[in-house]
């Protein structure tokens, strides 16, 4: 099935025409600084300027590392290794953990939280217990996860596990529960039961939400793998950071967290590029 | 209750009272006894907070009444079904369904096979005029076009009795006039019993073949019947129907 991207459509309703109007116009100076691009330009030129003049005066002693030492650094972290492991294996270490983690809560969470919708028996019996750990950061929860699970991987991904239910949970719950109930409406009065409603309204209208839940997710899970690195790894991109810190170099500092940046983004890609291919309905998003 | 089988829908001393909060009593419908002829095209005619929706709800078999009874066809309505078609005010279309997709979810659900379903679908949306919009989602198209897709998609499950709630409530004045043409033009096609709920009396004496008003505030009591005898198709301008026009204003001038 294909979407169109712009309604360009031709029919004898007159007055339900929607047409794309695009013009070419000649370049001119005062609208050139006014192009987003150009300012986009703008923008990050005077980041790394200020960020490079920093560094050049010493405002913060050797606290910070010019933006091209960070680079380099990144290239020196892609071409050695660090405690057995190359860059790539940090990555995939942090990565490997977010994965297992983020799965586990999806898939526990995401279910629980429609069937809770669905539900009020399920819903009077977990929400108490829900509404009581909600509010718990998940760092909270590190000092436990070492006491139980050791300082392994299992506590790790405990952590993760414990950061993303909530958002995953919440997220489908209220998915469910916002529904508009004319649509209900609309697969009774056209025959369907129970199980239609839930399966022709209830799952697609929530999906949008779904997804939004396991974005935010996403992003906790990096914030949680990273705490529980902080505190004892021996891979991983927190390790990194905390390597640069104890050996007092910024660059590696700043190196582990451009790198922790770009996969954490690129994670957040994944989702949002999946969540548009199983919801092509989807508007697309209002450019910025 | 015995009612004769003449008509196709039967009101008896419809009465509902909604209760809210838990405490608060909301008196929304009183005593209201219609019925509705084999392929007549009945319009209930109210301004807004008279219950006409409340009351077509009922008909639908979306609300049961706290007093008295539907019949369709001599049986008692006890909840919504297949053989009745309801159009929403708000057009109600699934956004992650085609115009197609849309249309042909009725017949889908009774299990008819997908060249059956596709061919019926296809059959209405050509009805409507939406050739060509099969593929559109419903954020791609006017409002004018997606009320459309709701009209098709309550056509599509072949309902003997169609229920419109202020079907063109959210759409400008000249959509308005151009869909109440449209409306026109399929009843004649593809003939249906029609309950239409309007606030809009020019669209009311255009469209019904009979038109119960209900009084100006809650709860909504019967309020007058009036028959339109103009030839269809009916000319917003006609002699005849401005005489009506200013007959209806006036007397529900007086309720408020």
């Amino acid at each position: 099935m294909t979407t169109p991207a712009t309604t360009t459509a031709t029919s004898s309703i007159a007055n339900e025409i929607q047409k794309q109007v695009s013009e070419k116009r000649p370049f001119s100076l005062s609208r050139f600084l006014k192009d987003r691009r150009f300012l986009y330009c703008v923008s990050l030129t005077a980041f790394f300027g200020i960020w490079k003049y920093i560094d050049y005066t010493q405002v913060l002693g050797n606290g910070i590392a010019a933006p091209d030492a960070v680079v380099a650094q990144i290239w020196k972290l892609a071409n050695k290794t660090i405690a057995g492991k190359s860059l790539w294996g940090h990555i995939w270490a942090s990565t490997y953990r977010i994965i297992i983690g983020f799965s586990i809560a999806a898939v526990i969470a995401v279910p629980l939280g429609v069937i809770m919708a669905l539900n009020r028996y399920v819903n009077a019996i977990v929400k108490p217990v829900f509404d009581l750990i909600k509010p718990m950061p998940p760092f909270a929860w590190i000092s436990c996860a070492i006491l139980w699970f050791g300082i392994d991987e299992p506590s790790k991904i405990f952590i993760i596990v414990v950061g993303t239910f909530v958002p995953c949970l919440l997220n489908a719950y209220m998915g469910i529960r916002l529904i508009e109930p004319q649509l209900y409406d609309v697969i009774r009065m056209l025959g369907g039961n129970r199980k239609d409603e839930i399966l022709q309204v209830g799952f697609p209208a929530a999906f949008p939400a779904i997804f939004a839940g396991l974005q935010i997710s996403l992003s906790c899970a990096w914030t949680c793998v990273l705490s529980a690195e902080l505190v004892s790894a021996r891979s991983g991109l927190g390790f990194i950071i905390i390597q640069g810190m104890q050996l007092s170099r910024p660059a590696m500092v700043l190196a582990g967290m451009v790198v922790l940046a770009f996969v954490a983004w690129a994670t957040t890609l994944l989702i949002t590029g999946l969540e548009k291919k199983l919801c092509p309905w989807k508007r697309e998003a209002v450019q910025m | 209750m015995e009612t004769s089988q003449e008509y196709k829908i039967d009101c008896q001393h419809i009465s509902k009272t909604f209760v809210q909060k838990g405490t608060q009593r909301v008196h929304v419908l009183e005593d209201i006894s219609v019925n509705v002829k084999n392929n007549e095209f009945l319009v209930i005619l109210g301004p807004g907070q008279s219950g006409k929706s409340t009351l077509l709800r009922i008909i639908a078999g979306l609300e049961t009444p706290s007093e008295g009874n539907v019949y369709l066809d001599g049986k008692e309505v006890s909840g919504p079904g297949a053989d009745r078609g309801l159009v929403f005010q708000s057009y109600m279309l699934f956004p992650w369904k085609t115009v197609l997709g849309n249309v042909e979810l009725g017949p889908k659900l009774r299990g008819i096979s997908k060249n059956e379903r596709r061919e019926v679908a296809q059959h209405y949306i050509d009805l409507v005029g939406l050739k060509g919009f099969e593929n559109h989602y419903p954020h791609q198209l006017s409002g004018g076009m997606k009320q459309r897709v709701g009209i098709a998609r309550a056509y599509s499950n072949n309902p003997e009795l169609m229920l419109l709630d202020e079907p063109f409530g959210q759409l400008d004045a000249q959509t308005r006039y151009f869909m109440e043409k449209e409306t026109a033009r399929i009843w004649e096609t593809e003939k249906r019993t029609v309950l239409f709920v309007t606030n809009n009396i020019e669209e009311a004496i255009f469209l019904g073949d009979r038109i119960l008003s209900l009084q100006g505030k809650l709860p909504g009591r019967m309020h007058a019947m009036y028959e339109v005898h103009l030839p269809r198709p009916r000319e917003h301008t006609e002699m005849k129907f401005l005489e009506l026009r200013q007959k209806i204003t006036d007397a529900s001038e007086l309720t408020l």
